[in-house]
C-alpha cells in the first residue's frame, strides 16, 4: 500500500502535496477552538468531542454558577474601562507621536509599545511589587491599571496607523479657514481616524479580556476574572461548563474580528 | 506655531506617565527586590544582600530548570517557523476576498485567550479524545496515548499559540519579494528548489529573524501553558517564579530568578542577532 501511495505522490506536481499540507496546518490552527465549541453543546455529562447529542444545559449551568458569572462580569467591566481609557490616552499619544520625527519619533514609538515587547511575566512581577508599595496591592484599581498598561500598545498602534493615512494638508486647510486646533481635531481628524480608534478599542478590550498572567499576580481580594475562574474550574472540576465559558469568550473574539474586518479590513490591521 | 507644537507634545504626557509609572518603575522595583533580604512577616526584609544571586547562580537545580526553559523555547520557535512558513507563503499569494478570509482564519486564534486555546488541546488529546480516536481508527496506534501533562504537549500548544506572531512578519517579507525576480530566475532555468533556496528563503529572512526572536522571547516567559498542560511534574522558570511569588511568598528569590531568566534570554537573543547579522545584510542588499 505504501509503495503505491508513494508512486502516486511522486507523479503528481508539488501542488497537491502542498495543498494537503496547507489544509493540515489550518486544521491544526482551528482544531482546539472547534472542539471547545462542539464540546460545549454536548447533551452528555463529560467533556467530549464529538459531542453527545445537542443541548444548552451547560450554558444554563454556567449562568447558574456564581464564581464563573462573577468572573465574567469583572472581566467585562475591566475590559470596558480598559478600552475607554486606553483609546483616549492612545489617541492623544498618537497625535503627539505624529508631531515627532526622526530619532525622537522612533524612541517615542518604542516607549509606547514597550508593554508589548517586554514579556508579560516581568511586567506582572514588577507591578505586583510596585502596587504593594503604593498601597494598591490586591485591589481592583491595581488590576485595572495593569490591564490598561498591557492593552495600551494595541490601541496606540491602530490609531497611529489610521493617523498616518490623514494628509497633513487637511490640517493646514482647516487652520487657514480659521478653525481652532480643537475644531480641526473634532471635525476633520477624528472622523477620518474613527475606524482606527474603534479598532484600537476592540483590540484593547479583547486583549484585556484574555489576559491571564498579570491578572493572576494582581488578583484583587475575592475577585476573579473569567480566565482565572476558568483555570481554577479546570483544575478542580473538568466539566462541559468550562467549554461553555470558553465558547462565550471565543464568540466575543469572533465578533471583534468581524467588526475589525468590516471597519478597516484585517489586512490593514496587521 | 511653536505653541501649537508644544501643545501637541503635551498630549503625549498621559501615555508617557502611564508607561513610566506602571512599567519602568515596577521593573526597577523588581531589580531592587532581588537584592532584598528575605522577610519574616512581610514577603521581603529591609536590608540588602547578594545572597539570592549567589544561591540562584550557584545551584545546579536552578540551572537545570533554566536550561529546560531555554531549550523548550528554542524548539517552540523552530517548530513555529516550520509550521508558519507554508502558511505565510500561502497567505502571501492570496488576494481579495480569499486573503481577507485567510487573515481572519489566522487572526481569530490570536484574538482568543491563551487559556482558552490550551483548554482546547486538553479536549483534543484526552485519552478518549478525537486525536486518539482518529489515530486508533487509522490503525496507527492500538492503545490510546497519554499526552496530557507531557512536555511534548506543552511544546505543541505553545507553537499553536505563537503561529500568528510568526506568520505575519514572514508574510510581509514574502510580499516584498518582487515577482519578476522569481520569474527571471525560473526563465533562466532554475529549478523550483533552487529558486526557493537561493532567492525566496534568503529574501524572506527579514521576516524570519524577528519572528524567531519574538516567539522565543514570548515562549521563554510563557506561564499559562506549562501551568495548565505541563502538570505538576515538569517545572519551568515562569511556573517556578510565580510559585515563589504567590505560594511561598519569597519575593526577593522570585525576583532573582526572573532576572536570571531575563539576562539569559537577552544573551541568547543577542547571540542569535549577531550570528544572523550577515544573513540580514545579504537580504537587504
Amino acid at each position: 500500500m505504501s509503495g503505491a501511495s508513494t508512486m502516486f505522490v511522486q507523479q503528481r506536481p508539488v501542488g497537491l502535496g502542498f495543498a494537503l499540507l496547507i489544509v493540515l496546518l489550518y486544521v491544526f490552527l482551528l482544531v482546539p477552538l472547534v472542539t471547545i465549541v462542539g464540546a460545549s453543546f454536548t447533551a452528555g455529562l463529560m467533556i467530549e468531542f464529538p459531542p453527545r447529542g445537542f443541548s444548552l444545559q451547560w450554558y444554563r449551568e454556567f449562568f447558574g454558577r456564581r464564581d464563573l458569572v462573577d468572573g465574567l462580569l469583572l472581566s467585562l467591566r475591566v475590559g470596558a474601562i480598559t478600552a475607554i481609557v486606553t483609546t483616549i490616552v492612545a489617541t492623544m499619544a498618537a497625535l503627539c507621536g505624529q508631531a515627532l520625527s526622526g530619532r525622537k519619533g522612533g524612541w517615542f514609538q518604542l516607549a509606547m509599545t514597550l508593554p508589548l515587547l517586554v514579556p508579560e511575566l516581568l511586567t506582572a512581577v514588577g507591578l505586583l511589587f510596585f502596587l504593594f508599595k503604593i498601597g494598591l496591592g490586591k485591589t481592583v484599581l491595581g488590576l485595572q491599571m495593569g490591564h490598561i498598561l498591557m492593552s495600551f500598545p494595541y490601541a496606540y498602534v491602530s490609531i497611529t496607523a489610521a493617523l498616518r493615512q490623514v494628509p497633513s494638508s487637511l490640517d493646514e486647510a482647516s487652520a487657514s479657514l480659521g478653525a481652532t486646533h480643537w475644531q480641526t481635531f473634532r471635525m476633520v481628524t477624528l472622523p477620518l481616524i474613527m475606524p482606527g480608534v474603534v479598532m484600537g478599542a476592540i483590540f484593547a478590550f479583547i486583549n484585556s479580556f484574555d489576559l491571564y498572567t498579570i491578572s493572576l499576580l494582581l488578583k484583587p481580594l475575592g475577585g476573579n476574572t473569567l480566565p482565572l475562574a476558568l483555570f481554577d474550574f479546570l483544575t478542580y472540576e473538568f466539566k462541559p461548563t468550562a467549554a461553555a465559558a470558553a465558547t462565550i469568550s471565543i464568540v466575543l473574539s469572533v465578533i471583534g474580528v468581524a467588526l475589525v474586518q468590516r471597519l478597516v479590513g484585517l489586512q490593514r490591521a496587521f | 506655531m511653536i505653541k501649537a507644537r508644544h501643545l501637541r507634545l503635551l498630549l503625549g504626557a498621559p501615555a508617557v506617565v502611564l508607561i513610566f509609572v506602571f512599567m519602568i518603575l515596577p521593573i526597577t522595583n523588581m531589580v531592587e527586590m532581588s537584592f532584598r533580604v528575605p522577610g519574616t512577616v512581610e514577603p521581603f526584609g529591609d536590608d540588602y544582600t547578594l545572597m539570592h544571586y549567589t544561591r540562584v547562580f550557584g545551584d545546579s537545580f536552578y540551572w537545570g530548570i533554566l536550561a529546560r526553559s531555554l531549550l523548550t523555547a528554542g524548539s517552540v520557535a523552530l517548530l513555529c517557523l516550520i509550521v508558519s512558513y507554508p502558511i505565510a507563503w500561502h497567505l502571501s499569494k492570496a488576494s481579495g476576498l480569499k486573503a481577507a478570509l485567510l487573515y481572519a482564519l489566522i487572526a481569530s486564534p490570536l484574538m482568543t485567550g491563551v487559556l482558552v486555546r490550551n483548554f482546547g488541546w486538553m479536549i483534543v488529546t484526552a485519552l478518549n479524545g478525537p486525536l486518539n480516536e482518529t489515530l486508533i481508527g487509522l490503525g496507527i496506534i492500538s492503545q490510546p496515548l497519554r499526552l496530557l501533562f507531557t512536555q511534548g504537549l506543552v511544546i505543541v500548544a505553545l507553537v499553536h499559540v505563537f503561529v500568528p506572531f510568526m506568520v505575519l512578519p514572514i508574510n510581509n517579507a514574502l510580499r516584498n519579494i518582487p515577482d519578476n525576480l522569481v520569474e527571471a530566475s525560473v526563465s533562466m532555468g532554475a529549478s523550483r528548489y533552487r529558486v526557493f533556496r537561493d532567492i525566496i528563503l534568503p529574501l524572506s529572512f527579514p521576516g524570519i529573524q524577528p519572528g524567531l526572536i519574538l516567539v522565543y522571547v514570548l515562549a521563554v516567559a510563557a506561564y499559562v501553558t506549562p501551568a495548565l498542560l505541563g502538570g505538576q511534574m515538569v517545572t519551568y522558570m515562569p511556573t517556578m517564579i510565580i510559585a515563589e511569588l504567590t505560594g511561598t511568598f519569597r519575593w526577593p528569590l522570585g525576583s532573582a530568578l526572573a532576572i536570571m531568566l531575563s539576562l539569559s534570554t537577552i544573551l541568547v537573543v543577542g547571540l542569535f542577532t549577531m550570528l544572523t547579522w550577515r544573513l540580514m545584510e545579504r537580504a537587504r542588499a
